[in-house]
């Protein structure tokens, strides 16, 4: 539906023109995205829109019946939204790979190879597409950091890989199990439909992942244990302490591009998987662990922000703060109320904008001088002028200003985590409280930065020469972070550009999960 | 010997009446002869007559493998029929198997001269084609043997078979230490074999696996002395597989000999392994009575330890061969457990998964001949920055190796998927805790098996050598073969029911 065609493309414009096409196709989609009650997705096949069902497999295996997978895309409220942050966090992308040098050819192949795993993961309602599109991301991102990152590429892309796929391998031995529990209502077959897996009606009987025959696995529920093996391999994802070690090492090293796809694009993976997958075929359980989950959040609020509060590496800073800023959709996803979901959808695509901001602020003054350590840099905001008021605006959207995307985003998670002891009893207080401490934290992690680079008099590690380097922001860079900060201004102002397009199915979901419950 | 005449006629019209069934292999006896006579008659010049010839011939024996099941059907007994008076029973699965082997073979073929260490001697490789359609026709044996002296027959067929293909080149010391390691182990552990079988054979009177006093005998006799007589069996089977503990001899050898033997040794006999013990173990598992030896815990165990000692000993590899070699010993333990699943579709999923891993396999080998041919490279550093200077052969290279990890798009993906799927539909029935641990185990095991593999990609791509070797004329042929099967892999990958509907 969305793929870039032009695999072969050895050349930055084509990969430009793709990106722009598929925001441009994103944007269509987005305009055309019809609201209301009756679209809202999230279990009813027949709300899902821009569909595509495509028989794919279909196998007949004797005893167990036949196979079936399917090409199955759509979207819903939660999928639109993760497409425009994709595509737009893309075009940003491929703008910042002007700094790649070396073997273009290799490098924008496995680009748009990214790009179009990526645009699947977030389409795709058949759990058999999911996961192999979801496969698909890492080799181009093993290849992306191994071949264009720094100096400890090789560490941070195997760590990366070997990471992720450690979680996907036993995501895969859940797949099948739900693959073989379910029954596909029409046709009586074994689906890997996403849908009918949450329908617990669609569970045959005696089935290892069913409802209601309370299979036990090592002696542990069934069903909770494929929660917790598909939380885990998402949670590596997001990712959530302490799963996250990966993460500075992979970002760090990367070149800014691929920084920024990771950070903009690929950690919002893990939380559309949790919310689409984990709470939608699991949500009994997610209910009853809903309290570790919010847990886990805040832990990865405070211990990110306490991480960067200790960091001289200018990208291991904003690498933290995205742990920490990750864990805010976790707490939004753990309280299950309207608002908290909401407000985890919303700061997925805020800190979507505002990663790959920061990650091209960052790789600004890496090009430029080959140094990212704070302690070199002094009064920035004299010598680069329009650099410094990006950065202002990154940092001050990030750490919660009101006008910027990230405040609506966090007081709705927090609002959420409030709320919930009253709506569904699932999260105390406390942890609502704490969460809003994390935002304290980075203010003060975000403040200390800006005023150690960028205020008092210029004083530079490299002396003269990096003065000179340090020329102030091009036309290409400014035409790069211009939408970002319009992005993030603007639905920061008019948050109902986003919540209008998410509600329905934030609501739905919300009913799913009660439901299920009772 | 007069009390037996009577009998005479009635053995004559069953052999008689098998014959048609066994055109497969009488076409690959045919073949034997015909590049036996041709690598006489012309001698020297012979090579790539023999090669044509084989590859032709080959290919008339895959026709053969298809048109089976049809015969199969035709004759009434679509389960199975036995042949040559109980001598062997040809099943759907075995037609599978056979056709599997055949396929492989046939890229074998192709790929043998255009390995240039192996070309280059002096005695030309017509002799080689001759030994491998006999041991092909050995592992078609192996695919039906229903009777443990046939089962013997066939594997020492195949086996005399690899001791020589494995000294064919022995110009260097570990090449001839490989052959002669081999040989003896192979020996030893064919012996061992045969005194289980005699013991078996010593406690029931009977060696036909269907049928006969084999089985019920076999549940009479004291479990252990039983478990034991099995168990030699067994280790005489696990040295063509090389499970655990029968693995030791698998890295020397698979480095010694040469590349494209290694592809034949790597693949070939351990997928015959596989049917024979698919046949080897149904009249034991489905016989009611028998209690004395617990078939799916020895073998899960077996997989399991096979799975962690090959993966993990891969890791610490230099040597790209040897370290082919160790994950081949991991994918024996990830096959066996689509083994003990003892159905149909768990056989069907393996025959898949094995074909996945041959193609994949044999192209890996190919792709370290291409490399050795070119710049001499055989350890992991010598592919220091390689894939910049062969893009195409490097990128296959990484295609292959995805699908040896079994990840998708790849073909070994779906291998993977079916066989987890074959042992979760069994437990879902059964809720035996090994297979989960199997399962649990070959899920661990695959993200051991990407650190290993990863290395290749690493090399060839990530790291940068300061030693600039002039690029030497590439040899197209290897690199077309390895894109073609690149490709398969892919394809196989996408659309797996293509495929897997026959099996």
């Amino acid at each position: 539906m969305l793929l870039p065609s032009s695999m072969r493309a050895s050349y930055k414009y084509i990969t430009l023109l793709a990106t722009l096409l598929q925001l441009g196709i994103s944007i269509w989609l987005y305009l055309n995205f019809k609201t209301g009650a009756g679209f809202a997705g999230i279990d009813h096949e027949a709300q899902f829109q821009f569909m595509q069902k495509v028989p794919w497999i279909n196998l007949n295996l004797g005893s167990m019946g036949t196979m079936q997978a399917d090409y199955f895309v759509g979207i819903d409220g939660i999928s639109i939204m993760m497409l425009v942050m994709t595509s737009l966090v893309m075009v940003i992308a491929a703008l910042s790979s002007w700094e790649i040098k070396s073997n273009l050819k290799g490098f924008f192949a496995l680009f748009l190879l990214l790009d179009m795993a990526l645009i699947g993961v977030f389409c795709s309602l058949d759990f058999f597409l999911f996961y192999i599109f979801y496969e698909l991301m890492l080799l181009p991102l093993y290849f992306l950091i191994g071949m264009w990152g720094g100096a400890r590429r090789e560490y941070a892309a195997i760590k990366f890989f070997l990471y992720t796929l450690f979680g996907s391998v036993f995501m895969l031995l859940v797949m099948i199990g739900l693959y073989l529990s379910v029954k596909d209502p029409a046709t009586g077959n074994h689906t890997f439909n996403m849908i009918a897996m949450m329908n617990p009606a669609n569970y045959s009987t005696g089935s290892i992942f069913s409802v209601l025959s309370h299979q036990t696995i090592f002696g542990f529920p069934a069903r909770t244990v494929g929660f917790i093996v598909l939380f885990v391999a998402f949670a590596i994802k997001v990712p959530v302490v302490p799963l996250h070690t990966w993460l500075p090492d992979a970002h760090v090293e990367a070149p800014t591009p691929v920084s920024i796809v990771l950070a903009g694009i690929l950690l919002k993976v893990g939380g559309y998987g949790i919310i689409r997958i984990c709470i939608g075929i699991f949500p009994e359980v997610a209910v009853s662990g809903a309290w570790w989950i919010g847990l886990l959040g805040i832990i990865s609020i405070i211990y990110g922000a306490l991480n960067a509060l200790a960091q001289r590496d200018f990208k291991r800073i904003i690498a933290y703060s995205s742990v920490s800023q990750m864990g805010f959709v976790l707490l939004g996803i753990a309280s299950q109320t309207p608002e908290g979901i909401s407000g985890a959808v919303f700061q997925m695509v805020s800190h979507g904008f505002l990663s790959a901001m920061l990650f091209f602020l960052v790789g600004v003054v890496y090009n430029r001088v080959h140094d990212r350590d704070i302690y070199n840099f002094r009064g920035l905001g004299t010598l680069m002028p329009k650099y410094t008021v990006f950065i202002m605006i990154a940092f001050f959207a990030s750490l919660g200003l009101p006008g910027f995307s990230a405040f609506i985003a966090e007081a709705f998670s927090l609002t959420g985590a409030f709320k919930s002891l009253s709506f569904n009893g699932l999260l105390p207080h406390w942890m609502a409280i704490v969460g809003a401490i994390g935002i304290l934290l980075s203010a003060c992690y975000f403040l200390w930065t800006l005023q150690r680079m960028f205020f008092g008099s210029i004083s530079l590690k490299g002396g003269e020469i990096w003065r000179a380097a340090m020329a102030d922001l091009n036309t290409r860079e400014i035409i790069a972070l211009v939408p970002l900060a319009v992005a993030v201004l603007a639905i920061g102002l008019m948050p109902s550009l986003v919540f209008d397009k998410i509600n329905d199915s934030v609501l739905e979901l919300v009913n799913f999960t009660k439901n299920i419950i009772r | 010997m007069h009390e037996l005449i009577p009998y005479i006629p009635q053995f004559l019209t069953n052999a008689l009446k098998s014959i048609p069934l066994f055109m497969p292999e009488v076409y690959l006896s045919v073949l034997f002869i015909v590049v036996l006579l041709t690598d006489l008659i012309f001698r020297r010049n012979s090579q790539v007559l023999c090669k044509i010839i084989a590859c032709v011939g080959i290919v008339f024996v895959m026709v053969m493998d298809i048109n089976q099941p049809l015969l199969l059907i035709n004759s009434g007994q679509p389960n199975g029929i036995f042949l040559f008076n109980n001598m062997l029973l040809l099943t759907r699965s075995a037609v599978s198997f056979k056709f599997v082997i055949d396929v492989l073979a046939f890229i074998l073929f192709l790929y043998f001269d255009w390995d240039r260490r192996l070309r280059a001697h002096k005695k030309g490789l017509s002799d080689m084609y001759t030994i491998v359609i006999a041991s092909v026709l050995g592992l078609h044996l192996m695919t039906m043997a229903s009777n443990l002296l046939l089962v013997y027959v066939s594997i020492e067929m195949v086996s005399i078979a690899s001791y020589l293909l494995v000294a064919y080149r022995s110009e260097s010391s570990s090449s001839a230490e490989a052959g002669l390691k081999y040989a003896l182990f192979g020996a030893s552990a064919s012996a061992v074999m045969l005194y289980g079988i005699s013991l078996i054979y010593a406690y029931t009177g009977s060696l036909n696996l269907y049928g006969g006093n084999l089985v019920p005998g076999l549940a009479q006799v004291n479990s252990i002395a039983a478990s034991f007589a099995l168990v030699l069996v067994f280790l005489g089977i696990g040295f063509k597989l090389s499970f655990v503990p029968m693995h030791f001899w698998v890295p020397d050898v698979y480095e010694g000999a040469s590349t494209p033997i290694t592809a034949y040794l790597s693949t070939l006999p351990k997928i015959a392994g596989f049917a024979l013990l698919s046949n080897f173990l149904p009249p034991f598992i489905f016989f009611a009575n028998w209690h004395a030896f617990d078939f799916r815990l020895f073998l899960s165990i077996i997989g399991i330890a096979t799975m962690i000692a090959g993966n993990f000993a891969a890791v610490l590899q230099k040597n790209v061969k040897r370290m082919l070699a160790y994950s081949s010993v991991g994918h024996t333990g990830f096959a066996l457990m689509a083994i003990v699943t003892f159905n149909v579709q768990g056989i069907s999923a393996l025959a898949y998964y094995l074909l996945v891993y041959g193609i994949a396999n044999i192209a890996a080998l190919a792709l370290a001949s291409y490399f050795t041919n070119l710049t001499g490279a055989e350890t992991l550093d010598d592919y220091k920055g390689l894939g910049v200077k062969y893009p195409v052969a490097s990128v296959c290279f990484v295609i292959i190796l995805v699908s040896l990890t079994g990840l998708p798009i790849t073909a070994g993906f779906t291998g993977k998927l079916f066989v987890f799927s074959a042992i979760y539909n069994v437990y879902q029935q059964n809720h035996d805790i090994w297979l989960l641990i199997l399962m649990a185990t070959g899920a661990l095991t695959t993200v051991v098996s990407l650190f290993y593999y990863i290395k290749i990609p690493l090399n060839l791509f990530i790291r940068h050598t300061d030693i600039l070797s002039d690029p030497v004329k590439s040899s197209y042929n290897l690199i077309s073969l390895t894109i073609v099967l690149s490709v398969i892999i892919l394809l196989l990958g996408i659309f797996p029911g293509s495929i897997l509907e026959y099996l």
